[in-house]
């Protein structure tokens, strides 16, 4: 028996909720966005900044994970030499779809102010970019805040929809 | 029309403007005797080896032997003179003026409180014998000398490439290559990732840092302007930026009220 | 079966040079990183092992080259200042101040009592973020999550503070070649003050919480031995050397900037393991808190130049430029075309909060230098892990790379 009166069209009916099933799940997905420690230069710091005390990302759901397959969200955080852009490439196919990528700073942005040899001019040229973040480096609020705009451009999209190939062929 | 000729061996960055009457001032180089320690060092240095020259600057002796005796050098700097510390090494890019690489080896010596640079000079294609016998710290010195200017060392347990991958092609710190890299450089990622027909969809990569192109949307935005990636760009201001929330709020998540946060006047 | 679709289509191959199965020695050959969390950067490891245990380890490291030597023989002296900024990126102002004073001594020019002051002021607050940093990041790797939060709380205290000064958090190009861009701040001096005399206590605190935590304790005692004779000829530098019981600050032995006048103690242990150098990073905090306080009345007594006057390198204070002609010249022709230092070489050690950092400039009387080479402490302790590894369990890996304070944007330029 039930403990309590359920009345369901009332009171925005509590305990039991309606909603649309693209609204949920995109809810959840976006409020759950785990990231995945990708600290390459000094931006990883910031980033570091922005999961520890004062900045404190655990409350947007945001948690970083070590393993790739655990994560939805790869925020690459730093310069992205030649010498590692093999590796980005095959974290980036294991992670389960679906997936998306913060580009943080400038240097992962453009290659940014190492224009040179070993640098690779910009993490879109082996990976697809969601939300590209300006800055040298970026302050933990930016980088909270492109965490958001992705959060509010996920809650958007249709959860059901083919995943498209994203650039990059 | 003719291209114009470039010099090709030095594609370093020149001055672009130089006064014809300006004549350098050089750092002056103390005679060695003006220092008793360095003066004692020499000393015992020249009674078994042959120095080509040595002075002292900005405190700090320098020393120049013949190559081939470099081991012999250092055997003896840290066992007679205890010089106990290799605190660096590395190598010069002399190739466009004399052909020659230069060798410098930074030692400290913690007892006598002093630091002296012992230094050679090689051709081009010549191989030098390894420390890392001596001073352990000169294993990776030596073999990031080979991978930044192709210095062959003779005897190294390891001799690979340190910093750049071990399928790179040159020595990135030589004078004759460029900043920005050859070509192989600067596909290296897409030929290993995608693979050599890839380079059309990827295109080259783009060095100016200045370059601005409003209608592509692909990789620039313009702000309160911003559209979906690769749709056309907007006249109208995009909503984008507006405000993070959307309206109404997003379900189950509380909107954050500024009247009723706590601003805290000093730091607890 | 329908294989499906590739949509990423690219030619890396799966990886499997870790695995070798059919090795006749019974050891595993295992990979760690380019990418791991407590790697402290790019750092890749390709250890052997016995059951747990280590027999050999191959550190492979240049994941984070990006060619600063070569950006440096193609820019002008000043241009280069911004760049050293990224190599120790915990400790900004400590490569800043370790070029700027390579220029100056190639130049011959000496900077202003008051910036000095500054400078050294500077330099104190950043070992003092450093150390900061060290120790939450080495605590998180060993498994202790709350000093992490602790420590970083004290950080961003320290960083607002710079922050004040420079505008920056992490990449303070704080210093300039002959001297410092501003003067403090309006009650900057105060707000130090107010940090210096809270920190003793936090790191009292994080001392009660680590010290005689068996845990900690079990970690990071006698793991990670340095005798003093490995610390020699690897070339150690800093409190990985004076972990070592040798007793060689480049602050105290060859004094630069104001340290020959202040008063303070080095700090240095024959324990030569891990734990001993924690002790040694809580002790050197202690230091620069005891440093600080020396230089608070001394700036106050101070005359307000803050950069060197030699016209022929460095442009004229801000007002000179825009009321005379003449600084307006040089400072056109210093920037379009940037300073000439003589001809002739220099090579400059300081003391930055991770070891021995030293410049090497060949100048050949050009406005770009003809080859800068960097020495960073951090490469050669990074070398040093080839020997320091075998023999270990599997499990101190991280704490040997964790207690070596090693960052990868120096390692690898």
């Amino acid at each position: 028996m039930a403990q309590h009166q359920v009345r369901y069209l009332q009171d925005g009916g509590l305990p039991v909720l309606l909603t649309t099933a693209d609204k949920i799940l995109q809810w959840g997905r976006s409020n759950s966005l785990w990231a995945l420690t990708y600290g390459l230069a000094c931006c990883a710091i910031e980033m570091m900044a922005s999961g520890a005390s004062r900045y404190d990302f655990d409350r947007f759901g945001t948690i970083f994970r070590a393993s790739p397959r655990q994560a939805d969200l790869m925020i690459v955080a730093g310069t992205l030499t030649k010498k590692h852009a093999e590796f980005i490439r095959r974290l980036y196919d294991q992670m389960a779809e679906p997936k998306w990528v913060i580009s943080m700073g400038s240097c992962a942005n453009t290659g940014g102010m190492f224009n040179t040899y070993a640098t690779v001019q910009g993490v879109d040229r082996v990976i697809p970019v969601d939300i590209y973040l300006p800055g040298c480096a970026p302050r933990p609020e930016t980088l909270q805040y492109a965490v958001m705009m992705l959060q509010k451009q996920i809650r958007r999209e249709s959860a059901f929809q083919k995943l498209k190939p994203k650039r990059l062929v | 029309m003719m291209r114009r000729y470039q010099e090709k061996g030095d594609v370093q960055k020149k001055a672009y403007y130089n006064d014809r009457f300006w004549v350098a001032p050089q750092i002056p180089k103390d005679p060695v005797e003006s220092d008793e320690i360095f003066a004692k060092d020499l000393e015992s240095l020249k009674s078994k080896f042959e120095i080509k020259e040595a002075y002292i600057q900005r405190g700090q002796m320098v020393v120049y032997i013949d190559p081939k005796d470099n081991r012999d050098v250092l055997k003896h700097l840290k066992e007679e003179l205890a010089y106990n510390f290799l605190s660096e090494l590395s190598a010069i890019d002399w190739l466009a003026q004399k052909g020659e690489f230069e060798i410098f080896y930074q030692m400290l010596s913690t007892s006598k409180r002093k630091r002296m640079r012992v230094k050679c000079f090689i051709k081009e294609k010549e191989a030098i014998e390894s420390v890392c016998d001596i001073y352990k710290s000169a294993d990776w010195a030596e073999r990031e000398m080979y991978d930044m200017f192709g210095v062959i060392v003779n005897n190294h347990p390891y001799m690979k490439r340190i910093l750049m991958p071990d399928d790179w092609q040159g020595h990135p710190l030589r004078k004759d290559y460029p900043l920005h890299g050859d070509e192989f450089a600067q596909w290296y990622e897409v030929d290993k990732i995608f693979g050599k027909e890839y380079r059309d969809i990827i295109g080259p990569e783009n060095r100016d840092s200045a370059y601005v192109n409003e209608r592509d949307t692909k990789h620039f935005a313009r702000i309160r302007h911003e559209v979906r990636f690769g749709e056309e760009p907007s006249k109208e201001p995009t909503d984008l930026m507006k405000e993070y929330q959307e309206e109404g709020g997003v379900f189950l998540i509380k909107k954050f009220k500024k009247d009723k946060s706590i601003t805290l006047k000093e730091r607890k | 079966m329908k294989t499906p679709r590739r949509e990423y289509p690219n030619r890396l191959e799966p990886f499997f040079e870790n695995l070798v199965f059919d090795r006749d020695d019974n050891t595993m050959v295992i990979n760690f990183g380019p990418q791991h969390p407590s790697a402290h950067g790019q750092l890749r490891l390709i250890l052997e092992l016995d059951g747990e245990q280590i027999v050999k380890a191959v550190p492979d490291i240049g994941y984070l080259h990006r060619g600063m030597e070569k950006m440096a023989e193609n820019m002008i002296y000043n241009e280069f200042l911004p760049t050293t900024d990224r190599m120790d990126y915990i400790a900004a102002t400590s490569n800043n101040y370790g070029f700027a004073l390579a220029v100056e001594k190639l130049l011959g020019i000496e900077a202003p009592r008051r910036a000095q002051i500054i400078r050294t002021m500077l330099l104190e607050l950043n070992r003092i973020i450093s150390h900061l940093f060290w120790l939450a990041t080495h605590a998180l790797d060993v498994g202790a999550m709350s000093i992490f939060l602790y420590c970083f709380r004290e950080r961003e205290f320290a960083m607002d503070l710079m922050e004040d000064y420079c505008g920056a958090r992490l990449t303070h190009s704080a210093v300039r070649i002959g001297g410092v861009p501003l003067d403090l701040p309006d009650g900057w001096i105060e707000k130090l003050a107010h940090y210096i005399n809270k920190l003793p206590k936090d790191i009292e605190d994080y001392e009660g919480l680590l010290d005689q935590n068996r845990i900690w304790k079990m970690r990071l005692e006698d793991v990670g031995v340095i005798p003093p004779e490995m610390a020699e000829t690897w070339g150690c530098s800093g409190p990985t050397l004076r972990g070592s019981g040798i007793p060689w600050d480049i602050r105290k032995e060859e004094p630069y900037e104001l340290y020959d006048e202040l008063d303070f103690d080095v700090p240095v242990t024959d324990s030569c393991d891990s734990y001993g150098r924690y002790k040694l990073y809580m002790q050197e905090m202690r230091e620069s808190i005891k440093i600080l306080k020396q230089l608070i009345p001394m700036y106050k007594e101070s005359d307000p130049q803050i950069m060197a006057h030699a016209p022929q390198y460095i442009s004229a204070p801000k007002e000179d430029i825009m009321t005379q002609n003449y600084s307006l010249m040089q400072h056109f022709v210093l920037v379009t075309q940037g300073m000439r230092p003589p001809v002739g070489e220099v090579y400059v050690a300081t003391e930055s909060p991770k070891g021995e950092l030293g410049f090497y400039i060949n100048s050949q009387g050009g406005p770009y230098p003809y080859r800068l080479k960097v020495r960073a402490p951090s490469f050669w302790h990074t070398s040093i892990l080839q020997e320091l590894l075998v023999g270990h369990y599997i499990a101190d890996v991280v704490t040997i790379i964790g207690n070596l304070n090693i960052v990868f944007g120096e390692i690898d330029r």
